[in-house]
């Protein structure tokens, strides 16, 4: 089946792609891009609420010129008509649309309407499985902080199993050459992570004087039938405070892909630290969906 | 049998909260590793599984094969044959045979033909009355030896509460539960959870089709008794009106109830006191489900049509959810392997995907071509069926 060129994960990226999405973030971020897209018509089509992606992909594609679309559930043949994904793919190739940004709370979803859609999907998120630009815009926050990521620590903090942004992040540093350590419950960690560059640990406070940076994670609530660790518990194994701060590298930095839980995963005292990158972050998901949409759109394959 | 790479597919496994995509080998039997972008060793066939669902195997718990004594109705052969086309890897079948299961000759013997015939994996279900007349016990550690999961006079309840409650009492310390068949089903159904309560047996209701009966199943579970149940297809979707229309093709036991049971019986489901999707599989030949319908035998083939029909009455209802229904729920009642796409574990895996089709009763394995979904239109159907390691399904247009 000949598929045309989308992103579901970041193993769709050859390593010359993803140099390309960086170098490209960087010049758009220095420079506003011209209508790279004119013409285009996008259509962004979340399932699943989103503040963060859903916005800055709407800002990325009218930068570049494109004509965007707006579609929510309630609005979706596909969700209250019982038309199928795959006739859904037919009816908005057969309106032309060239980008479809998905995101869905189904692992696969994205995927399925990849085969079935004739012009570009993004994935903007598919229930746990993956989040690939998420993952671009925390690896170009390491980027711009560290340059070269070969030899430098990444420790990925909390709900593992259940988060699309750390699995996508695991897969894309590991090819970049960081060492990657995660830390929590042992319920949050399948033992299937483990491996080549990719360590497990059970105990932050010895993992922190080694961290080149840090990944915090949200408990994914609304994934568990029942949540395999108390509060309290999970506070004083993993949440960073001031003291764990204190443990830190004076040049370390702290990432979040958001939204985060003030008193969980870290308190108050995190959002003051030199080396908190969250807005950061935020800034680059537009530049990246931008250099991403160039890539898939326009770049010679 | 060779072993199998299946690459990209959706892997949905509740014993271990996945879901997600990944590949999955399977090698001499047995699922050997779950994981990202798994290469190939020479030996072994590549899946192309992206768009589709992959799930521990189904297990139906509750099945009518009739052999012995209603091959007229369903054998072994034919029977187990629907359960893989339907997407099952496993199937209970109830003791309502002639003779009855009630003696581990009998079983032994049924288990004879099971090894010979059976495309899936068969667990019986024994009498828990002899010859299922409810009054003598019959002997329930001879009957687990012989391979029993379970105990049921199903198609009839045990009415005496006494003899009932000493058979509990003689089950207890094997895990096989009781499986109660409760017409009428709002009185047995609130005896069996204080029988349950006091016999502290594991116990599970077959077929629940009332609020009433539900609401009770709930009450007692709020106070800790370990009382499960199950529901079928067609209880999710129909009501008496289809009787009016039908005639004696639409009789069944329990009866289709009202549309408000339908919709207490679908929040039951969402809101868990439903514990598993079971069939109640129950083949006749046309002859006994046309005519009269005060003589019609009561039920319907529902093996080939299970899975579509329960994705049609719950649309939105979690993959997680749904396969748990099916697979992982079913086996930890019965305590038999299964559920679970964990490594080193029989490969037992169901692959579907939401793909509609139309039923059409003439195409059945079963010798059972009744059901009140002929003709209808389901959203999901099965790809494959793989029993430890072999592929005893493909539907014929799944390229793959």
């Amino acid at each position: 089946m000949r598929i045309r060129r989308s992103l579901i994960d970041l193993d769709d990226l050859t390593a010359e792609e993803l140099a390309y999405i960086f170098e490209r973030t960087g010049q758009f971020e220095r420079e506003p891009p011209g209508p790279l897209l004119a013409g285009k018509a996008c259509v962004n089509m979340f399932f699943e609420e989103s503040t963060r992606t859903f916005t800055s992909f709407h800002l990325a594609e009218l930068q570049l010129g494109a004509n965007v679309v707006d579609l929510v559930p309630k609005n979706l043949s596909l969700a209250t008509k019982g038309e199928s994904l795959e006739d859904t793919a037919i009816t908005l190739g057969a309106l032309g649309i060239c980008v479809l940004v998905v995101r869905h709370s189904e692992p696969g979803f994205p995927q399925r309407m990849a085969l079935a859609f004739d012009g570009h999907v993004i994935n903007a998120g598919d229930g746990v499985h993956a989040h690939p630009t998420q993952a671009l815009l925390d690896i170009y926050t390491l980027i711009e902080e560290f340059g070269e990521l070969r030899g430098r620590t990444v420790a990925i903090v909390g709900d593992v199993l259940h988060s699309r942004v750390a699995h996508s992040t695991i897969r894309g540093l590991s090819r970049l050459g960081a060492s990657i350590v995660l830390v929590g419950p042992e319920a949050f960690l399948p033992s299937t992570y483990a491996g080549g560059q990719v360590s497990v640990e059970r105990d932050l406070d010895a993992v922190l004087p080694n961290a080149d940076a840090v990944v915090l994670l949200r408990i994914q609530r609304e994934r568990f039938v029942e949540i395999p660790i108390s509060d309290r518990e999970y506070i004083d194994r993993f949440r960073l405070d001031r003291r764990r701060l204190a443990l830190l590298r004076k040049e370390a930095i702290i990432m979040h892909p958001g939204p985060y839980n003030r008193g969980v995963e870290l308190d108050d005292s995190v959002l003051e630290f030199a080396g908190w990158r969250y807005a950061r972050q935020v800034q680059h998901g537009v530049a990246v969906r931008m250099a991403v949409l160039d890539l898939l759109v326009n770049a010679r394959q | 049998m060779k072993p199998l790479l299946l690459k990209g597919g959706r892997i949905v496994d509740p014993a271990t909260s996945l879901d997600s995509l990944r590949d999955l080998r399977v090698r001499d039997g047995r699922i050997a590793e779950i994981g990202e972008h798994l290469d190939a060793a020479a030996d072994e066939e590549i899946v192309d599984a992206r768009g589709t669902v992959i799930a521990p195997g189904f297990i139906d718990m509750h099945v009518h094969l009739r052999e012995p004594g209603f091959e007229e109705k369903e054998t072994i052969a034919t029977g187990t044959l629907a359960a893989v086309n339907g997407g099952f890897t496993a199937v209970a079948c109830m003791p309502n045979t002639n003779p009855a299961l009630d003696d581990p000759t009998v079983l032994s013997a049924l288990m004879q033909t099971v090894q010979r015939e059976a495309r899936c994996r068969v667990y019986p279900i024994a009498a828990i009355t002899r010859g299922r007349e409810g009054r003598e016990p019959c002997d329930y550690a001879e009957l687990t030896a012989a391979g029993a999961v379970a105990f049921s006079d199903d198609g009839d309840s045990v009415e005496d509460a006494d003899v009932l409650r000493d058979a509990a009492l003689r089950a207890r310390p094997l895990d096989a539960p009781i499986v109660d068949h409760c017409l009428p089903e709002e009185t047995l159904v609130a005896r069996d959870v204080k029988l349950c309560a006091e016999t502290g047996k594991r116990w599970h209701i077959a077929h629940v089709s009332t609020a009433a009966a539900l609401e009770s199943i709930a009450a007692a579970r709020s106070r800790g008794v370990a009382v499960t149940c199950e529901v079928t297809p067609h209880h999710l979707t129909f009501t008496g009106a289809l009787v009016k229309e039908a005639g004696a093709a639409a009789k069944v036991n329990p009866p289709l109830r009202t549309q408000s049971d339908v919709d207490a019986l679908r929040r039951g489901v969402r809101d868990g006191t439903i514990d598993a999707f079971a069939s109640d599989h129950a083949p006749h030949t046309e002859q006994e489900k046309s005519g009269d319908f005060e003589r019609a035998a009561p039920g319907f083939s529902g093996l080939e049509v299970a899975v579509g029909a329960y994705a049609a009455a719950l649309a939105d209802l979690p993959l997680l959810r749904f396969v748990a229904l099916l697979s992982t729920n079913p086996a930890r009642i019965l305590k038999i392997r299964g559920g679970t796409l964990a490594p080193k574990e029989a490969a037992d895996i169901t692959i579907f995907a939401d793909r509609p089709w139309r039923v059409d009763p003439a195409a059945f394995a079963s010798k059972g071509k009744c059901t009140p979904f002929a003709g209808r239109r389901l959203p999901r159907r099965i790809l494959a069926t793989i029993v430890g390691g072999a592929v005893r399904y493909r539907a014929p247009d799944w390229e793959a």
